[in-house]
């Protein structure tokens, strides 16, 4: 039973980092430095601050020791310990007394921590032991020379052909989203130009690399995308296709902005031609630069085919000039004419960029006076039609005037003909209003409910998107913790048996409870026989109390029967006697056996040897002081 | 092991049985492990007999797929339950499942030992420095140069002979007995973290 708890707690105090010798496995075996080594440790993991200014080796000197011994004692009382304990508990260590320290420093232990600094958690670990395993699996294979070595040893020993990583775009045979995946000639080509993705690729090792990278770009800008839409994209209130393409919009204004702010200088100057005319060029180089070479197929945009057309068309034309040049330079005199010819160019060029200077900006002062031309033409347009309308109306009373009388009639009859009208016209509206209002009123009141239902909804939608993403999150880090936990326990050495002890603990709760009924049935026993002593003794009081007073009433009358009273008193006096004597006996019987266990646990004590030890210790104190006090006197 | 929206999509019709039958399905797969592995650039992998009755877009879509998979699966070095959990989700059922790994180890073993060949793919992307094969040593004894009378002093020629990438190439240099020691304690240091560092 012992042995199982001292197993326990030695190998406790090796986790801590005691070390502890192979052959000690008992308390009984431990000296007084591995204790206060053990000790030390324990204290130093429980309380950090406290434990940091205890030494965990004893000094040589018995002063020293005994300081030690006090300071430790002081320590584990700090940390909680209940039990008597003193430097004698270190130094004159007894069995027991070093068993419940330790039994109550291990209990102390933090065990969350010690776990948690054993397997700490997350993706850096479960790479961590990655690493570690296959370096272990490295550091297995036993060495062979280069000349014999497997394809296993490739990879650690002799370093087999290595490629970089070098990725090469290549085109998708699934449909991208957008329009062009409906476009005939896209699906022919797909169908019959396109070769299968492992066949776009020069060599092995960019092919890996390429389908490895062109999947996680797909996998990154699908997150990417999934971001976006849960940020902003559901706020929007649009559908996918109609959010991405307000964004497409939104951008290629953006471009168009960019490149009219960037093309507007050159118009500035003639000289400032050349600028943005590089710097186009640049942009284009950079465009080109980041282009992939010429056979590997590429991803049909329209972009890119231009791209593509502009680029063969200028190397062509690089193409057809070159062998002119390569005529021209044979001759010397060529070469100056040339260079005459050059600078005649130039001077006609700068008059002919002077000349663009001024005509661009004589071309603006037309533009600007034609656009005011067109402004004061459109004035006169609306002034005259105002006129022709005046017009007409003057003419048509002129018609009327001949025949005024009759005329004013009929115009009257007219007016109140059409007044009649318009009172009829204003109250059918009337009529017809009401209803319509009403209508309005109802289909607002459902518009705003719809609004805000909506917007309800929307909320909703997002707070799950959230709790799907957190408890997505949270099951991968369980899966990950669950892996984790997996490998520890494959890796976890099987000889601190969990069963076993599981085992143990049960068989001795079984016995506890089985010790338990004991008790209580011999509990029982007692009381039961308390009980009949003491109906026993009622009984024997009732019966003498009886007999006397009936032996007492005849005593007065016989002499014999007053013989026989005195007997029957002293007979119960005795008997008095007699049961005292038994119980004296029995507590002293009890007392006995307390003093023998007392004597064993003493003798467990190892007092006689201890004091002895505590002897030797003295002297050697004597001896220090003496030494020091020689010292002192010399000194 | 994410999988991206289109090889999910390429897969699922791998797997699909209204898409493939049960005599296509083991060709198409192993036209898509062979293609990895032997048929390098040759853009007639997938004209198969079997296979002509099959849409030609989307055949090339589920081999650009599968082959991704598979990169995929080596990437992260998965193993059976890793493989066959992602494919069940992407409605396989057993048998296309137990088809598939078959084929893999199948492919794998033609060439070299087990899943060697796969491992040595993805591994052959990468640097590293160079591998050190042999030593030769020589122990030399100066007694004198142009400057001294007397040296009398021991030095090492030690010649490393390297391998990167197949590239032999040897490494010469000459040190003192106490240089050596140095190297030799440093080697030993090196040793011993590779060693504390497998024993996380």
């Amino acid at each position: 039973m012992m042995e199982e708890v001292d197993r326990i707690l030695i190998h406790a105090l090796r986790q801590v980092g005691t070390e502890v010798d192979e052959d000690v496995d008992s308390i009984r075996q431990f000296t007084s430095e591995l204790l206060v080594e053990g000790v030390v440790r324990c204290i130093r993991v429980i309380d950090p601050g406290l434990g940091g200014g205890l030494a965990p080796s004893l000094p040589p000197g018995m002063s020293a020791r005994f300081r030690v011994g006090m300071s430790l004692a002081q320590a584990c009382q700090d940390v909680g310990y209940k039990g008597e304990i003193g430097y004698q508990t270190f130094l004159y260590s007894s069995e027991p007394e070093i068993r419940s320290l330790l039994m109550f420093l291990v209990e102390k232990l933090p065990r969350e921590s010690a776990e948690a600094s054993a397997q700490p958690s997350g993706k850096s670990a479960v790479l961590q032991r990655a690493i570690a395993a296959a370096i272990r699996a490295q550091l297995d294979l036993a060495w062979v020379p280069p000349n014999c070595s497997l394809p296993l040893h490739c990879e650690t020993q002799s370093g087999g052909v290595l490629n970089s990583f070098y990725t090469q775009p290549l085109s998708s045979p699934h449909c991208t989203k957008g329009s062009e995946e409906n476009l005939k000639e896209v699906k022919e080509y797909r169908r019959d130009v396109l070769p299968p993705v492992t066949a776009q690729f020069s060599s092995s090792a960019s092919m890996v690399a390429s389908l490895l990278e062109q999947h996680a770009a797909e996998l990154s800008a699908a997150q990417e995308w999934d971001g976006e839409w849960k940020s902003q994209g559901l706020l929007s209130r649009l559908t996918p296709q109609e959010y991405r393409s307000r964004k497409l919009a939104r951008l290629q204004k953006r471009i168009q902005e960019q490149l009219r702010s960037a093309a507007q200088p050159s118009s500035e100057s003639a000289f400032g031609v050349s600028r943005p005319a590089s710097d186009l060029m640049d942009v284009l180089q950079s465009f080109r630069a980041s282009a992939p070479t010429e056979h590997v197929l590429k991803k049909g945009t329209h972009f890119t085919h231009t791209q593509k057309f502009t680029f063969t068309q200028e190397a062509a034309a690089a193409a057809a000039v070159t062998p002119i040049l390569s005529a021209q330079e044979s001759s010397g005199d060529v070469q100056l004419r040339q260079q005459e010819e050059l600078s005649a160019l130039q001077a006609q060029f700068q008059q002919l960029c002077s000349d663009v200077d001024h005509l661009a900006a004589d071309m603006r002062r037309t533009a600007v006076t034609h656009a005011q031309v067109l402004d004061e033409l459109k004035q006169r347009e609306l002034g005259n039609t105002e006129k022709e309308e005046k017009l007409q109306v003057k003419k048509k009373t002129i018609d009327l005037l001949p025949e005024a009388d009759n005329n004013v009639i009929q115009l009257q009859s007219l007016v109140e003909a059409s007044a009649k009208r318009v009172v009829n016209l204003a109250s059918q509206w009337e009529k017809r209003r009401a209803p319509l209002i009403d209508e309005h009123r109802r289909l607002k009141e459902i518009c705003s409910r719809q609004d805000l239902d909506s917007s309800r909804k929307l909320s909703e939608i997002k707070s799950l998107h959230e709790k799907i993403h957190v408890s997505t999150e949270e099951a991968k880090k369980k899966e990950e913790t669950y892996k984790q936990l997996l490998t520890e326990l494959e890796s976890l050495p099987q000889d601190a048996s969990r069963s076993a002890y599981t085992q143990r603990i049960l068989e001795i709760v079984s016995n506890i409870k089985k010790q338990k009924e004991e008790i209580t049935k011999i509990l029982s026993d007692t009381r039961e026989l308390q009980k009949e002593i003491n109906s026993l003794t009622g009984k024997l009081d009732r019966t003498f109390a009886v007999t006397d007073e009936l032996v007492f009433k005849d005593a007065k009358k016989d002499e014999s029967v007053r013989k026989s009273y005195k007997y029957l008193a002293a007979l119960h006096e005795n008997c008095n006697q007699l049961i005292q004597t038994i119980e004296d006996t029995g507590t002293i019987l009890r007392e006995i056996r307390d003093l023998e266990e007392q004597i064993e646990t003493e003798n467990g004590n190892k007092t006689v040897a201890n004091l002895e030890r505590i002897l030797d210790d003295f002297k050697a104190i004597r001896q220090e002081n003496a030494a020091l006090a020689a010292k002192v006197k010399e000194g | 092991m994410e999988l991206s929206e289109s090889v999910q999509r390429g897969l699922q019709s791998l797997g699909d049985q209204t898409v493939l039958d049960r005599c296509s399905f083991p060709v198409v797969v192993d036209a898509c492990f062979r293609s990895l592995l032997f048929s390098r650039g040759d853009p007639a992998v997938l004209d198969l007999p079997e296979l002509k009755h099959l849409d030609k877009i989307l055949l090339k879509q589920i081999h650009a797929a599968a082959t991704t998979f598979i990169l995929e699966a080596v990437k992260h070095n998965a193993d059976k339950s890793t493989i066959s959990f992602s494919l069940e989700e992407l409605t396989f059922n057993t048998e296309r499942v137990e088809t598939f790994y078959t084929t893999r180890r199948k492919v794998s073993n033609s060439i070299f030992g087990p899943p060697f060949s796969f491992f040595f793919m993805s591994s052959s992307i990468g640097r590293g420095p160079a591998h050190i094969k042999d030593v030769s040593w020589r122990l030399q004894y100066q007694m004198k140069n142009g400057q001294l009378d007397k040296v009398n002093e021991p030095f090492y020629l030690i010649s490393l002979s390297t391998e990167t990438g197949g590239a032999s190439e040897d490494v010469d240099f000459s040190c003192t007995a106490e240089q050596l020691q140095d190297l030799v304690g440093k080697l030993k240091d090196a040793a011993k973290s590779v060693e504390k560092a497998s024993q996380v």
